[in-house]
């Protein structure tokens, strides 16, 4: 194990100490995440001390959806940072393929995450097929994912669901309605504009499987689906925003 | 005729490269003869989606209907697509 050889000397790693002091816990607490998984130490030898790569503690205390919510609303518009960034979809494929091969390395996910690499896609690509040619002002979607938090968040300055959905249903009154009829819905390939059903996919996935939860933003819109559930718990959001943003959990 | 669907690539999930499939394999599709099967074969791939299969499994399905049989949907994004599928129609 020669990339940790004198971890305590190298400035990119922490003590177990030191990332209990800057997480806010016990190192109790960290020993028990360790072992179960949910922040995995790396060791210089078997049964050694821990130590904790500054960069991982770094993207812990990142709270990826907060970030992508400020970048939604940001005025005047800013690119977000380059390695949340996909400007257009082979960027967005690129780093799809990344999760997928990041999730499959996960044992309590490893029968299931090509469903999790499924709904990141369909929505990721739906901003894409949906804004192609027509980006109010940045152009691309923000997308990242946390293992060890086991959050994904994606977000695009689009149009967002109602505008887009009014295409084929102009009688859509507001982005409530609007994201009912996102997810419930079935639209079919054969409507005047080539639509997917993403979004529906999206809730039978969550539905199916008491594994996932997504919130999902549009509008003034948002909705929650919590895991095993088909209910969608629409209600006016904190934020108006012309694109969407969602919070995969698994 | 067998379509490994592996060949398009194990990650198949964008509604732009379905089409993109389903035009490049169109002149092979085409050498099916009458009442030949077509057997749409899942093995080896990982992720998939109602957008990409809306643009390649969909056009063959209504074209070929009950010559098509699949095969190896045992991946649970592969079952939850086509159940999707099979919701649309």
């Amino acid at each position: 194990m020669h990339r940790f050889k004198n971890l305590n000397m190298n400035s990119s790693y922490l003590t177990i100490n030191e990332a209990a002091k800057l997480l806010g816990v016990s190192i109790d607490t960290l020993r028990r995440w360790d072992e179960n998984g949910k922040l995995k130490a790396v060791r210089q030898q078997k049964d050694g001390y821990r130590f904790y790569s500054k960069e991982m503690i770094e993207l812990y205390l990142k709270d990826i959806f907060a970030v992508a919510k400020k970048w939604v609303v940001s005025s005047p518009p800013v690119l977000p940072e380059s390695e949340c960034y996909c400007p257009d979809s082979l960027v967005f494929k690129t780093r799809l393929n990344r999760l997928e091969h990041d999730l499959s390395k996960i044992d309590e996910v490893k029968n299931i995450f090509p469903l999790i690499t499924a709904i990141v896609g369909e929505i990721g690509n739906n901003s894409y097929d949906h804004n192609l040619g027509n980006w109010p002002d940045i152009r691309g979607t923000f997308f990242a994912y946390d293992i060890n938090k086991k959050q994904i968040a994606l977000a695009d300055r689009g149009q967002g669901i109602l505008k887009t959905l009014r295409k084929v249903r102009p009688e859509l009154k507001n982005d409530e309605e609007a994201l009912e009829v996102a997810f419930t819905e079935i639209v079919s390939s054969r409507a005047p504009e080539a639509r997917g059903n993403g979004l529906k996919f999206v809730r039978q996935v969550i539905s199916d499987n008491n594994l996932f939860s997504i919130e999902f933003y549009s509008g003034s819109a948002k909705l929650f689906i919590c895991h095993g559930s088909e209910d969608l718990n629409i209600k006016k959001s904190d934020i108006t925003f012309p694109g969407c943003i969602s919070l995969i959990k698994f | 005729m067998i379509i490994e669907l592996n060949k398009f690539g194990t990650t198949l999930t964008s509604r732009q490269d379905g089409k993109e499939a389903y035009n490049a394999f169109l002149s092979t599709l085409q050498t099916v003869s009458n009442n030949e099967e077509i057997e749409i074969d899942f093995e080896g791939v990982i992720t998939f989606t109602p957008s990409w299969a809306d643009e390649f499994i969909t056009p063959i399905l209504d074209t070929y209907s009950s010559r098509v049989k699949l095969l190896h949907t045992d991946n649970p994004s592969v079952e939850a697509t086509l159940r999707l599928l099979a919701k649309i129609k």
